[in-house]
């Protein structure tokens, strides 16, 4: 008892000097952690004799919009010197097909494995938690035989076909854990109310995966987005998404490298993940989280 | 009728994925592994070789190229495995403190949003040896500063490190505070009756209680680890030399510079074990918890 009374009084005091200290450390490494990104700011509204100059940590003494104005329309990425914006268009392209073909193959997956009686539901489970793992080398190589063969390789279907096929596993695994929870009398009630596999889905499923969904979606735009390897791999030559025309950009280093144009081409790379992540932060920690840790 | 179309339905529903699975997944994979075995080069030969079945991965063990690849993964795998302990001590400050919660979570995840491309162009500007850090650092007066890490073969590593440490250390910091949130707050009431310091509670109560999570962790790591090459391709492609070349990159190269489809596919098979022995455990791990919570419901 008396040992509570003389903790009491110091216990405030010992507890908040603690968690400025707890607080100046996160924020020093939160600090650490922005260097990265402010260089990159600071450094593409910078004129390139300021760049010439050292001292990459201070701000633009001229701030100009000139190198994000070349990144975008003039810069070069091999040959061809009409800037990122067509690597810009090609991710647009790509996205699209891309996130409504590999959710909507491993949404009705999900759904059929989490909640139909599938006699092998579990083993091809077991398979998909698998396949999740594989690293791509290892099927590269046929996925290009492939495509040859089906007569796409090279286009924007390709492209999206090998980022469904590549998504598929992991995200019927997300779905169907999302979905195993609903009770199943639930579905036993729908069916029995004359509904089909697919009026339950559309009419039952559908309306209560918000949630998931917008997790998927964020989880899926970021990936397409900064895939390099899919892109270079079975993209052709109009079809390359942006951050393979960033990086032949900052590779090809012919006469004097303009390290503005550099810098405001890979953060305009980098700006529609980031303004996503920025606005929908919980969502994207929800789809690490769920796209982690699986099974 | 109803109930047999009940059961063909989600069948045919599941026919794609089944597809993709046993096309592009098994199907691959056993193509790969049956290349390796042949003596393919450009062109795939579908004949193997059986006078000397194992020379592609023959010639993969006495290639030099191969061998620093093998030496890179471990050296990255040890490097990256900071994140991890980055990640924790993040973690458990941000939990204990609770104040700013979202927005430093917020600024340590960021990293992980960005494409790798982006990352490589960022970090090889701060180590760019002329306008860079080094600079920055001689103008203060530390005339000997060198950060030139990026072309020197000894530390073009160490580079990758750092770069991966940045971008992978929020993403070990968000499992881990899930983790730690799911720990009963009990514990912290019972370690502060019985007097016990602060770090004793981490080192031999909390951090044991998260081994699953710690295990997790690693295991994430080792596959990322195997999987590396956008970081390896924009930090350095590799150079100087060969010096930071890594399995994932040797492949493609195999396959693409090189064109020689039996000794890519030898590589990729060896990266597959690799993954294998590095998956195996996990997959024993997930067994054994659900047994664990299955016997937990009947009990």
């Amino acid at each position: 008892m008396t040992d509570a009374t003389i903790m009491y009084p110091r216990k405030p005091k010992r507890i908040k000097g603690r968690s400025i200290a707890v607080l100046v450390f996160l924020t020093m490494a939160a600090l650490f952690f922005c260097v990265p990104l402010y260089v990159l700011i600071v450094t593409s509204f910078k004129e390139m004799d300021q760049i010439r100059e050292g001292a990459m940590f201070s701000l633009p003494t001229t701030w100009t919009l000139e190198p994000w104005r070349f990144a975008w329309f003039e810069a070069c990425s091999g040959l061809n010197c009409s800037g990122l914006r067509a690597g810009f268009w090609n991710s647009v392209v790509i996205l699209v097909p891309s996130l409504i073909a590999s959710i909507a193959l491993s949404i009705v997956t999900g759904y059929a494995l989490a909640l139909w009686d599938v006699k092998w539901a579990g083993p091809f489970l077991f398979l998909l938690f698998l396949c999740a793992f594989v690293p791509f080398q290892i099927i590269m190589y046929p996925l290009i035989r492939l495509t040859v063969t089906m007569g796409i390789y090279g286009s924007i279907t390709a492209i999206a076909f090998v980022h469904s096929v590549l998504a598929m596993p992991i995200l019927t695994l997300i779905f169907r854990n999302y979905y195993k929870d609903i009770p199943p009398e639930l579905i036993k009630a729908a069916i029995m109310d004359s509904g089909s596999f697919w009026r339950i889905f559309v009419e039952i499923i559908l309306p209560m995966s918000g949630n998931i969904l917008i997790v998927v979606l964020i989880l899926q735009i970021t990936s397409i987005w900064n895939d390099y390897l899919i892109g270079v791999t079975f993209g052709g030559l109009g079809t390359k998404p942006m951050t393979v025309h960033l990086a032949n950009m900052v590779t090809v280093s012919t006469g004097t490298i303009s390290y503005n144009v550099n810098m405001a081409a890979a953060l305009l790379t980098a700006i529609p993940p980031l303004v996503i992540y920025f606005v929908l932060g919980k969502f994207f920690v929800q789809g690490i989280a769920a796209g982690a840790i699986k099974g | 009728m109803a109930l047999r179309w009940s059961r063909i339905t989600p069948q045919i529903a599941l026919a794609p994925a089944v597809g993709v699975t046993l096309i592009a997944f098994v199907g691959a994979i056993g193509w790969t592994i049956f290349m390796s075995f042949t003596r393919s080069r450009r062109l795939p030969e579908y004949v193997i070789d059986w006078d000397n079945p194992f020379r592609q991965f023959k010639r993969l063990f006495n290639d030099a190229g191969w061998q620093i690849s093998l030496q890179n993964l471990i050296v990255l795998a040890i490097g990256s495995a900071l994140a991890i302990v980055v990640g924790f001590i993040l973690a458990a400050m941000i939990e204990r403190e609770r104040r700013g919660e979202d927005a430093f979570r917020t600024v340590f995840l960021y990293p992980l949003a960005v494409s790798l491309i982006v990352t490589g162009v960022a970090w090889r500007w701060i180590l760019n040896p002329q306008f860079g850090i080094e600079s920055v650092l001689r103008d203060f007066g530390w005339e000997s500063a060198s950060f030139n890490w990026l072309s020197d073969p000894a530390t073009a590593m160490y580079a990758i490190i750092i770069a991966s440490i940045w971008q992978s250390s929020g993403f070990y910091m968000a499992l881990m505070l899930a983790g730690l949130k799911g720990i009963n707050t009990e514990i912290w009431s019972a370690a502060r009756i019985d007097g016990v310091s602060l770090w004793r509670v981490y080192l031999e109560i909390i951090i044991p209680m998260m081994k699953f999570t710690f295990l997790t962790c690693a295991i994430l790591l080792s596959l990322g680890v195997i999987k590396a090459f956008d970081i390896v391709l924009a930090m350095t492609n590799g150079g100087p030399g060969q010096s930071t070349w890594v399995p994932a990159y040797y492949t493609i190269n195999a396959m693409s510079a090189k064109g020689n489809l039996g000794l890519a596919s030898a590589a990729a098979v060896l990266m597959l074990l690799i993954t294998l022995v590095v998956f195996l455990p996990l997959v024993a791990l997930t067994a054994w918890q659900q047994r664990l919570a299955r016997k937990g419901d009947t009990a």
